[in-house]
C-alpha cells in the first residue's frame, strides 16, 4: 500500500512539472516586443472566430506554409469557431484556466481590457511600430481595435463598411424615397407595409443586428463618446440621448419595421429575404458584398439593388460620412508565449498578408494596397469601396463590443421585447438603467 | 456473508466505479458550493462575499425567478407528455395485435435523432415567414386567426420550446411502459373481466399499481431531465423573446460563460441541485404514501 502512495505522490509531482514546462519560454512582458534569442521552429496555434473558409484563413495558412519552408518545424495551428456566442464562451474559458494560446482573436471588449490590464496581451501599438507598419494601417481601421483610453491590443485583418442595402424597385412601388433622417424610417416602413411589403429584414437569432440600431441614434444625438459614458454609468437612457434611441426603437417596433417573427429568424433567412426581393431594406457590411454585388446575386433584383449610408438627423453632432466601420474582431498575441519565433513569423506575415488580403477583393485594413475587382461584380462594388476613401474621422462602436458582458445580454433581450411592444420604453428605459448601475462597477473599476 | 478473500474483491471492483463518481459528479457539486460563496470572473482574483450571491439570487434578481417559474412551466409540460402521452399509447400498444414493432419504433425514432437537428426542424414548423408546417396546417383546417410567430410570441414561446423536448422523449418511456404492461400477468386481467370489472376499473385497480415500481422509476428520470432541460430552448431560442423561455439551466449557463460570472453562476447551480433533490425527494414521498394508502 505504501509503494502505491508512493508511486502516485510522484506522479502527480511529475504532472505538475509537466504543466509548468507547457508554459513556453515566453518573456511575459507586455511592452517587450523585440524578443531576443534564437528562433527556434514549433507548432503555434491561432484561437480564432472567422469563417472556417474565409479571405483571412486561407491567406494566413498560406502564409504559414511559406514561412515553414524557411523554419522546418514551424506549423500554424488554426482553430475557429465562427459562431462568436460560442467563441466568446471559449476564450473566456481558457483564459479562466489561463490555457491562452500564443494568438486569438477577441474584440475590444471590457474582458479583452482586464486581460490587457493583467499583462496578458503584447503592446499592438508598439508591436505594429517595431514592425514598422504601423503607419500603413487605415486609423479608422486601429481606432476601432482601441479601448477606451486609447491604448492598442489587437491587430485587425479586416475592414467593413456597414451600409443599408435596400431595393430601389421595392421602394419606388411603395412611393417612398431614400431616407434623409434617421427620424423618417417609422413612416417609411409604414408605407411599405401598407404596400405589403417587408420594410427590413433582420436576422434576429444572432441579436447583434437589432443591437446596431440602438446605437444609431446615440451616434447622431450626442457622437461616439455616449455609449463609452453610457456603460460606465456616467450616462444613462434616462438622458435625452438614451430616450431618443428607446423612443425610436419602440417607433420601429410600432411602425413593423422587421418582418413578422424577426426573433426566431436566422442570418441567411433574412439575406434570403432581401435578396429574393421580399423585403426592401437590408443593413450588413462590406463583408456580403461578394453576394449582394456580384453576378451572384438572385438576376431578378441584381440592378435594382443600392445602398444608403447611416442617414444623418436633424442637429447631428457626426456627419453623414462617419457611421459603423469596423475592422473586425482583432488578433491579440498574447505575452506569455511571445517569442523570437512568434515574432519572427508575426513580422513575415503582417508585411505580405494586405497584398495578398486586397487580392481577393476586400478591404485591407492597410492603406498600401488597391483592392482588385472581381470580374462578376456589378457596379455596385467598386461604389461600395470607394466609400471607404471618403470616411470622417469618428465611427460608430457597435454596442455589443462595448458594454459589459451581463449588460449586454440583458440589451439584446430588453431589445427584442421592446420592438416587438411587449414592454413600454419606461419599463425599457428602468431596467436597462437599473442593470447597468448593478454591472458596470464590476467591470469597470 | 462473504468469505474474507471475496468481500476484498468486492471492494476492490466497486471502488474504481466509486471514485469514478465521486470525481466526475460529487467533485463539481462541492466546487460549485465552494465558489458559490465567491465573486470571481475567471481572471480577477477571487474575492470571498459569503452569502452575497444567495441574497442576491433569492431577494434581488428577477431574471432567477423568472427562469424558476418557467422552468417548473417547461418541466410540467414536458411531463404531460412524456408521461401521460407514453401510457397511453403504452395502453393503446398492449390491444393492438398487428403492427406493434413499427409503431414502437416510429414512436422511438425523434429519440434517437440529434437535439441540434429536432432545434432547427422545429424552429421551421413553427416559423411564419416562410409560412412553416404547424401555421400551415392552422390554416387549412380554418384556424387561420391563430396564425401566429410561436417562437416570437412571448405568450406561446415557453410551451412552443417545451413540446418539442416532451415529444422527443415520449417514445422512450412508452417503450418502457409498455415492457411493464405487458409484463402484468394475463390471468389477474382475466379474472378482473370476468368479475365484470370495466376497463378503467382494470387500468386503476391491476395495471396500474401492478407497474408502479416502472412509473415511479419513469417519474423521476422525466422529471430530473426536464428539471435540467437545456438544449432545445437554448438552440431554438437562446431564452427569447426577453426572458419568456428562460429556463435556470440557460440563465445558469448564460451567467457562467457569457456574464462570466462564476461565482453567481455557481449559486445558481447549486439551487438546480437542491431542486433536483427536492423534486425526486417530493415523488417518492407521494407515491410512496399513496401506495400505501
Amino acid at each position: 500500500m505504501k509503494k502505491l502512495l508512493r508511486a502516485a505522490a510522484a506522479a502527480a509531482v511529475a504532472a505538475l512539472a509537466l504543466t509548468a514546462c507547457g508554459g513556453g519560454g515566453g518573456s511575459g512582458d507586455p511592452a517587450n516586443v523585440s524578443p531576443t534569442g534564437e528562433i527556434k521552429p514549433r507548432e503555434i496555434s491561432w484561437l480564432l472566430s472567422r469563417p472556417a473558409d474565409g479571405a483571412v484563413i486561407n491567406i494566413m495558412k498560406k502564409l504559414a506554409d511559406d514561412y515553414a519552408k524557411d523554419h522546418p518545424g514551424f506549423a500554424l495551428n488554426l482553430i475557429t469557431t465562427p459562431d462568436r456566442p460560442s467563441y466568446i464562451q471559449k476564450l473566456e474559458t481558457l483564459a479562466a484556466a489561463n490555457k491562452l494560446p500564443e494568438l486569438f482573436d477577441t474584440d475590444a471588449t471590457p474582458f479583452a481590457q482586464q486581460l490587457a490590464k493583467q499583462g496578458k496581451m503584447v503592446d499592438a501599438e508598439k508591436l505594429l511600430k517595431s514592425l514598422d507598419i504601423y503607419d500603413d494601417y487605415r486609423p479608422g481601421a486601429l481606432d476601432y481595435q482601441r479601448f477606451d483610453d486609447g491604448s492598442l491590443y489587437m491587430i485587425p485583418f479586416q475592414f467593413e463598411l456597414e451600409f443599408i442595402w435596400y431595393n430601389k424597385a421595392l421602394l419606388e412601388k411603395a412611393g417612398v424615397s431614400v431616407p434623409k433622417s434617421l427620424d423618417d424610417i417609422p413612416a417609411m416602413c409604414t408605407a411599405l407595409r401598407d404596400a405589403g411589403i417587408t420594410p427590413i429584414a433582420l436576422d434576429g437569432q444572432d441579436q447583434w443586428p437589432l443591437e446596431r440600431y440602438v446605437a444609431y441614434q446615440p451616434f447622431r444625438e450626442a457622437g461616439p463618446d455616449f455609449v463609452q459614458k453610457l456603460k460606465k454609468g456616467e450616462a444613462k437612457f434616462t438622458d435625452p440621448a438614451g430616450q431618443k434611441t428607446v423612443e425610436w426603437m419602440a417607433g420601429l417596433g410600432k411602425a413593423k419595421c422587421f418582418q413578422d417573427g424577426f426573433s426566431a429568424q436566422g442570418y441567411s433567412d433574412a439575406q434570403n429575404q432581401f435578396t429574393s426581393g421580399q423585403a426592401a431594406m437590408y443593413n450588413i457590411g462590406t463583408w456580403e458584398l461578394p453576394s449582394l454585388a456580384t453576378g451572384k446575386l438572385n438576376a431578378a433584383v441584381r440592378d435594382d439593388i443600392d445602398f444608403f449610408t447611416l442617414p444623418a438627423t436633424d442637429g447631428s453632432v457626426t456627419s453623414a460620412n462617419e457611421f459603423v466601420s469596423p475592422s473586425g474582431i482583432g488578433m491579440a498575441v498574447n505575452s506569455k508565449t511571445y517569442d523570437p519565433l512568434v515574432s519572427d513569423f508575426l513580422k513575415f506575415a503582417l508585411e505580405k498578408y494586405p497584398a495578398e488580403y486586397a487580392a481577393t477583393g476586400a478591404l485591407s485594413p492597410t492603406t498600401n494596397v488597391q483592392t482588385t475587382i472581381p470580374a462578376n461584380a456589378t457596379p455596385l462594388y467598386k461604389k461600395a469601396l470607394d466609400a471607404a476613401n471618403d470616411l470622417g474621422d469618428k465611427q460608430a462602436m457597435p454596442w455589443d463590443t462595448q458594454l459589459d458582458p451581463t449588460t449586454n445580454g440583458r440589451l439584446q433581450q430588453e431589445l427584442v421585447l421592446l420592438v416587438q411592444g411587449n414592454i413600454t420604453p419606461e419599463q425599457f428605459t428602468k431596467t436597462m438603467d437599473a442593470t447597468i448601475k448593478q454591472n458596470a462597477p464590476k467591470f469597470f473599476k | 456473508m462473504l468469505p474474507n478473500r471475496s468481500r476484498t474483491s468486492v471492494l476492490v471492483f466497486l471502488l474504481p466505479p466509486l471514485l469514478l463518481y465521486c470525481a466526475a459528479v460529487l467533485f463539481p457539486i462541492l466546487q460549485s458550493l465552494f465558489l458559490s460563496f465567491f465573486s470571481w470572473n475567471g481572471i480577477s482574483d477571487m474575492e470571498f462575499v459569503g452569502l452575497e450571491n444567495y441574497v442576491r439570487m433569492l431577494t434581488a434578481d428577477d431574471i432567477f425567478w423568472r427562469s424558476f417559474f418557467n422552468a417548473l412551466i417547461y418541466l410540467a409540460i414536458c411531463l404531460v407528455l412524456q408521461l401521460g402521452g407514453a401510457l397511453v399509447v403504452a395502453s393503446l400498444l398492449t390491444s393492438l395485435r398487428r403492427g406493434r414493432e413499427l409503431i414502437k419504433t416510429l414512436y422511438l425514432l425523434p429519440a434517437v435523432i440529434s437535439t441540434v437537428a429536432i432545434a432547427f426542424l422545429f424552429v421551421r414548423v413553427y416559423s411564419i415567414d416562410p409560412v412553416g408546417l404547424l401555421n400551415q396546417v392552422l390554416h387549412w383546417i380554418g384556424l387561420g386567426s391563430f396564425e401566429r410567430a410561436w417562437l416570437s410570441d412571448v405568450s406561446t414561446v415557453l410551451a412552443a420550446v417545451s413540446a418539442p423536448e416532451g415529444w422527443r422523449f415520449t417514445g422512450l418511456y412508452m417503450l418502457i411502459i409498455y415492457a411493464a404492461l405487458i409484463a402484468v400477468p394475463k390471468e389477474l386481467e382475466e379474472a378482473a373481466v370476468l368479475d365484470g370489472a370495466s376497463k378503467w376499473t382494470l387500468f386503476t385497480k391491476i395495471r396500474f399499481p401492478y407497474i408502479r415500481p416502472v412509473w415511479i422509476t419513469t417519474t423521476i428520470m422525466a422529471t430530473t431531465y426536464g428539471l435540467r432541460g437545456f438544449d432545445i430552448p437554448y438552440l431554438m431560442t437562446n431564452g427569447g423573446p426577453g426572458q419568456s423561455s428562460e429556463l435556470l439551466t440557460t440563465y445558469m449557463y448564460k451567467t457562467a460563460f457569457t456574464s462570466t460570472d462564476f461565482g453567481y453562476a455557481s449559486t445558481i447551480s447549486v439551487f438546480i441541485v437542491i431542486e433536483c433533490l427536492v423534486a425526486v425527494g417530493l415523488i417518492l414521498f407521494m407515491l410512496k404514501r399513496k401506495a400505501d394508502s
